[in-house]
């Protein structure tokens, strides 16, 4: 039964259909064997830096302690039960076993910017001192051809064993001709394709290189489209949003090590763990809401009493990240938190869909019609007015002519 | 029209008013809720929230039995006049002639259910099931656990008959705007209803307008007509 209602799922529905949190203690138990495993294996490969992890974060001041607070709330956030923290903790370690090269394509670095501003372990130690980040044009310090001669040797020394981490989207209009890297003039689109052949899997990090982004929003004069368009028959991860949380990098990253797999995707391909809920379903606002208490204009007595943000444009309830629950820059806050609210970044075509900062019925959307700016509801309220005039025309008319037909009979 | 069908109009005309008032609230909660209980006391969103998924599952329901009644009726079955025959085709614009020409000309049977009517009444519950699609993928987002309270098959169920509408409009915000546009399309469809039952009733001197209560109309006897 069970089986052939799997099937059917498979065929209509997204893969999206369901978060498991809790899928049995079998699987989990199995799960840990194969994970004891690949550290065990990871172990026994030479280190691709030579430094050790516990080393580098006593250095910085975090001690054991924070460091395990860290580990249990990172394998939380992926989903796993306890057990595994001890396992965690020797991945985290192992993290220099992995190679990673990011390329940076049509953004903004924001991503990267995101990515230094990791929780503790401070990413700059993960990043520079324990993480293989065996190129990235924006951190390294080799520049020009050296830089190029880095990359070919990275591809070529970890062919089929580097996670491949692409930030920005891809331009493809005029034959890619709006992004080229290097003297040889490679487009953006070469480049991705030659340094996914050879990855283990292709993670696109941040919501340009996922759908398109804000290089894709209407009129997308560069033709700009996500990595997931373009790179077929190898699994790809997306972990959208802009930017990107570090937790889901370092989440997905050590998923890998952990595992050798990638983590369960949606039909979105973005990691369930991170983007299995909206934002509203865990929202500190949420009881707001239930009980309709909305910011009416900034600096109103709700807004001072942290009430709702939906009708000041909040799109949390359309919106899947997990933002609400792990935050941003260590924790610290988050939109909603500061008190302005969500703009659906994580989403596909947000920046035409979501990102006006207003609520739905004030927004300026393409009505269906296409072309002219008009918000549906102006749509809809020009259609209810034709109608009426229409239904009056034809009632008056009616009177007129229905009139003469009566006299034509008496006639 | 039998009780039956009688019934499920009402229900669907209540239905519809309550659904437009708490969706227009909960796309844009329109009135104020500054009364100076806690926030666990009012729960004015969640009232709407409330009135508008009961509304639709009333309206889904009903729905189901339109869909049935219009296939298996024992008295009419609606679909006899909508295949493109020729004789529904010339019957579906001579009836749109007489609305046309202000009743100047009326060269069809009105003692049942025209072609013209039922293809205008098919419209309206094609709109309502795509309301129902997508007003339930809207709904099932906040069931990403696959669990609800009456099982897991109800999410299922949900997202078999619905996730392509997030491939059809682009992601959910597309199918937001979908729903929220085609209320006004339904809204247009009640006044032309409304309005043409009117007419007829007026027009045609049949008493059309009382078919949805007692469930009869007068119809003019031709033969005794022409004597």
């Amino acid at each position: 039964m069970v089986d052939s209602q799997d099937m059917v799922k498979k065929v209509f529905t997204q893969k999206s259909a369901r978060i498991d949190t809790n899928k049995g203690e079998e699987y989990y138990n199995c799960l840990f064997e194969n994970a004891k495993q690949r550290i065990s294996m990871l172990q026994k490969q030479p280190a691709l830096k030579d430094i050790d992890m516990i080393d580098v974060i006593e250095s910085e001041g975090i001690n054991r302690r924070d460091f395990m607070k860290w580990v249990s709330a990172t394998t939380a956030t992926l989903m796993l039960p306890p057990m595994f923290e001890p396992l965690v903790a020797q991945a985290t370690e192992l993290m220099n076993r992995v190679p990673v090269v990011w390329i940076e394509l049509q953004d903004c670095a924001g991503n990267s910017e995101a990515l230094l501003r990791s929780s503790a372990p401070t990413v700059d130690d993960l990043l520079f001192d324990v993480l293989s980040l065996e190129f990235h044009e924006t951190l390294q310090a080799a520049a020009g051809h050296d830089a190029d001669r880095q990359l070919e040797e990275a591809v070529e020394h970890f062919k089929g064993k580097y996670l491949l981490f692409v930030e920005g989207a891809i331009p493809m209009a005029n034959d890619g001709k709006y992004g080229t890297i290097g003297a040889s003039g490679e487009t953006f689109h070469e480049h991705l394709m030659r340094m996914s052949k050879d990855a283990a899997a292709v993670v696109a990090v941040g919501t340009c290189a996922t759908f398109g982004g804000i290089p894709a929003a209407a009129p997308n004069p560069t033709g700009a489209v996500g990595v997931m368009d373009l790179v077929k028959g190898k699994p790809v991860v997306n972990i959208p949003a802009c930017p990107a949380n570090p937790a889901n990098m370092v989440g997905v990253i050590l998923h890998f090590v952990l595992t050798g797999q990638i983590p369960e995707l949606d039909s979105l391909l973005r990691p369930k763990f991170a983007f299995g809920y909206r934002i509203h379903d865990n929202c500190e606002r949420r009881a707001h809401f239930d009980a309709g208490e909305f910011v009416e204009e900034w600096g109103d007595i709700g807004a001072q009493n942290n009430w709702c943000l939906y009708k000041v444009g909040c799109k949390g309830p359309m919106t899947f990240n997990n933002c609400s629950i792990i935050r941003y820059n260590e924790g610290t806050n988050w939109p909603v938190g500061v008190g302005r609210g969500c703009i659906g970044c994580s989403e596909p075509d947000f920046w035409d869909k979501y990102a006006y900062e207003r609520p739905m019925a004030n927004a300026n959307i393409k009505a269906p019609t296409g072309g002219v700016e008009k918000t549906v509801d102006e749509f809809g309220l020009g259609l209810l007015t034709a109608t009426t005039i229409g239904i009056g025309l034809h009632a008056v008319a009616s009177a007129i002519a229905g009139k003469k037909s009566e006299q034509n009979e008496e006639e | 029209m039998t009780p039956i069908m009688r019934t499920i109009h009402w229900m669907n005309a209540i239905c519809m008013v309550v659904a437009v008032a708490t969706g227009l609230y909960i796309g844009y909660p329109y009135y104020q809720t500054l009364i100076a209980d806690p926030a666990v006391d009012k729960y004015v969103m969640a009232w709407n929230r409330w009135g508008h998924f009961i509304a639709a599952i009333i309206f889904d329901v009903t729905a189901i039995l339109i869909g049935y009644l219009y296939l298996f009726s024992n008295f009419e079955k609606p679909y006899k006049k909508i295949l493109p025959t020729k004789k529904n085709f010339i019957e579906f614009c001579e009836v749109f002639f007489n609305l046309m020409t202000f009743n100047r000309r009326k060269k069809f049977d009105s003692s049942h259910s025209d072609s013209y009517n039922i293809m205008f009444f098919t419209l309206f519950h094609i709109l309502l099931v795509f309301m129902l699609l997508t007003g339930l993928q809207l709904y099932v987002h906040g069931l990403g656990s696959g669990h609800s309270s009456i099982g897991a098959w109800w999410p299922w169920i949900l997202h078999l008959s619905t996730d392509w509408t997030l491939s059809v409009f682009g992601g959910n915000m597309g199918v937001r705007i979908a729903h929220h546009t085609t209320m006004y399309l339904l809204i247009m469809w009640v006044m032309c209803h409304i309005y043409y039952q009117i007419w007829r009733t007026i027009f045609w001197q049949e008493g059309d307008i009382a078919i949805v209560f007692s469930g009869y109309k007068f119809a003019k006897n031709k033969k005794t007509e022409d004597k």
